[in-house]
């Protein structure tokens, strides 16, 4: 999808000679486009669900809560083993949304607050035992409690999405990079194939701020505003 | 699928001990009625959102002490042997007593409460009466007269004296002695077993005299908490219902910004099913009530 993508930007651009964005800008713009796009999807997620509490979201193709958590699901790591170090559990770094942590596969282990952490832990009937375990966040550290729990912990999380990169050769005798997928750090967009459009919309606003093109922002605005209205 | 396997249920997969899982049918445990709790009335489209497990487990916690105490009456019993001090210690897990019993060659004598005070607590004084304190600070606890007099069973004696009271049981207090009127006797008191008084504060059964060596058995209730081992808490599943509508009623009723008109509902929909948990419990069914009623045919002589 990102050669498309790639080649319709710069063929709207180049079309009245507005400017030329180089492949170092584009993968720029295009990581900056796919996170907007990426965290619209839970702004998205909230409305959905407000709109099926006001029982005015639809079912089947009009489930537009489904499709949010399809396209939020690809991003999900279903259990990433976490290893005990210095006391904690140390989380991965390209964590988006942590939704849980599990213990020994089955059992989930409850998020608490920091400010809570005392109270609970001296609690008659809330301390966390390895049936009921807890953990707080300090960072990208768990403490998971009881302090007995050293292992046997996976991560349940949505993560960012790869920065997509368009890689290229130039040729000999050659002015124009060519795209070349088979490079190691070749990284394509993670999102589905329907947000391309937006995608493009995107990058073209960020290459005509970038080019002084006030025409070509306003354009890109426009069929933005158009997009969120048929939404 | 079944639960667990026959085997599993009759000889517990032949590991450990074979009489785990008899009855376990019966019961739902805490882990279950949390994770239930979480999947079915916790959710974006529930009327339950963003709260704590934590706090779920605690209301379910409560939840079932209180149905402990008000329905379930799963009386537990213990026996044992009392020594020289005339003391039973209260079982850990013991919130309240149902019966106390003397058992005598395997029949039970129930016995009787002593509303008066037969134990005190008591401070090590000097000649002035001054209170005696130790290094810390802290008073020094002898054992009070009263708790010496009545281990020593020397509380009462026969009088042997003239007059209509000869030969019965007295109090003689500074040469004077003193008799319970028999036509004022309390009927609530009239037994000729020991007699014990529980000092809630101190753990402890208080009994009046003469049962060292003897069998005491305890029927008493808990709190259905199993000494904080989280595994073993359970609930019949008899009140499974109203275990879920405690905990969706006391969320609700903390929770800001739920109206009025939810919380009650919610009160309405936990007091039905606690009801209804009490009428199941209850076991009153033909067959027993047939039992009762074919004495109403008796001759009362």
């Amino acid at each position: 999808m990102i050669n498309r993508v790639r080649n319709t930007v710069l063929a709207i651009i180049n079309k009245n000679n507005n400017g030329y964005i180089t492949p170092d800008e584009f993968n720029l713009f295009a990581t900056q486009a796919q996170l907007d796009i990426f965290e619209e999807y839970f702004s998205n997620y909230t409305i959905a669900i407000q709109k099926v509490n006001a029982r005015v979201a639809g079912t089947g193709y009009a489930d537009s809560l489904k499709r949010c958590e399809d396209v939020i699901d690809i991003f999900m790591v279903p259990s990433a083993t976490l290893t005990f170090a210095s006391g904690v559990f140390p989380i991965p770094q390209d964590v988006y949304k942590l939704e849980r942590l599990n213990y020994n596969g089955r059992t989930n282990v409850d998020k608490i607050s920091q400010q809570k952490a005392n109270n609970l832990l001296s609690s008659d009937r809330t301390q966390p035992s390895k049936l009921f375990p807890c953990y707080s966040l300090a960072g990208y550290s768990a403490t998971v409690y009881p302090s007995t729990i050293q292992s046997g912990i996976t991560a349940t999380y949505v993560r960012y999405p790869a920065d997509p990169k368009w890689t290229y050769t130039v040729p000999n005798g050659s002015e124009s990079p060519f795209f070349n997928p088979a490079a190691n750090d070749y990284q394509d967009f993670e999102l589905p194939l329907s947000d391309e459009m937006n995608l493009i919309t995107r990058i073209l606003q960020m290459s005509g701020i970038s080019i002084r093109e006030e025409e070509v922002v306003q354009a890109a605005k426009s069929e933005e505003v158009q997009d969120k209205q048929e939404q | 699928m079944a639960y667990i396997t026959n085997y599993e249920y009759y000889a517990n997969n032949g590991v450990g001990s074979e009489s785990a899982n008899w009855g376990s049918y019966q019961y739902v445990f805490l882990k279950d009625i949390v994770n239930n709790f979480e999947l079915q009335f916790v959710g974006n489209d529930k009327l339950i959102n963003n709260v704590d497990r934590h706090t779920i487990i605690f209301h379910a916690k409560r939840g079932i002490q209180e149905l402990t105490y008000d329905a379930l009456k799963s009386a537990k019993v213990l026996e044992l042997t009392i020594d020289e001090t005339l003391k039973m210690v209260l079982p850990p897990d013991y919130v309240n007593f149902i019966r106390i019993s003397l058992e005598v060659e395997g029949v039970l004598f129930p016995m009787v409460e002593n509303k008066q005070v037969t134990f005190a607590n008591s401070y090590l004084q000097d000649n002035n009466n001054e209170i005696i304190f130790d290094l810390d600070g802290n008073v020094v606890e002898v054992t009070s007269q009263l708790d010496m007099h009545r281990l020593a069973g020397d509380t009462q004696k026969i009088y042997n004296g003239p007059g209509v009271y000869n030969g019965y049981y007295g109090w003689c207090v500074n040469g004077d002695w003193y008799f319970s009127r028999r036509l004022e006797i309390d009927p609530s008191t009239a037994n000729r077993n020991v007699t014990y008084n529980i000092d809630k504060s101190g753990g402890v059964i208080d009994f009046s005299s003469d049962i060292t060596g003897m069998n005491v058995v305890l029927e008493y209730i808990s709190d259905g908490m199993e000494n904080g081992d989280e595994a073993l808490i359970s609930i019949n599943k008899l009140a499974e219902d109203a275990i879920y509508k405690h905990i969706k009623w006391a969320i609700l009723d903390n929770k800001f910004g739920v109206p009025m008109y939810e919380r009650q509902e919610a009160k309405k929909q936990r007091r039905a099913a606690i009801s209804n948990a009490k009428i199941r419990l209850s076991n009153i069914h033909p067959s027993r009530l047939l039992m009762v009623l074919r004495g109403q045919g008796k001759w009362i002589k």
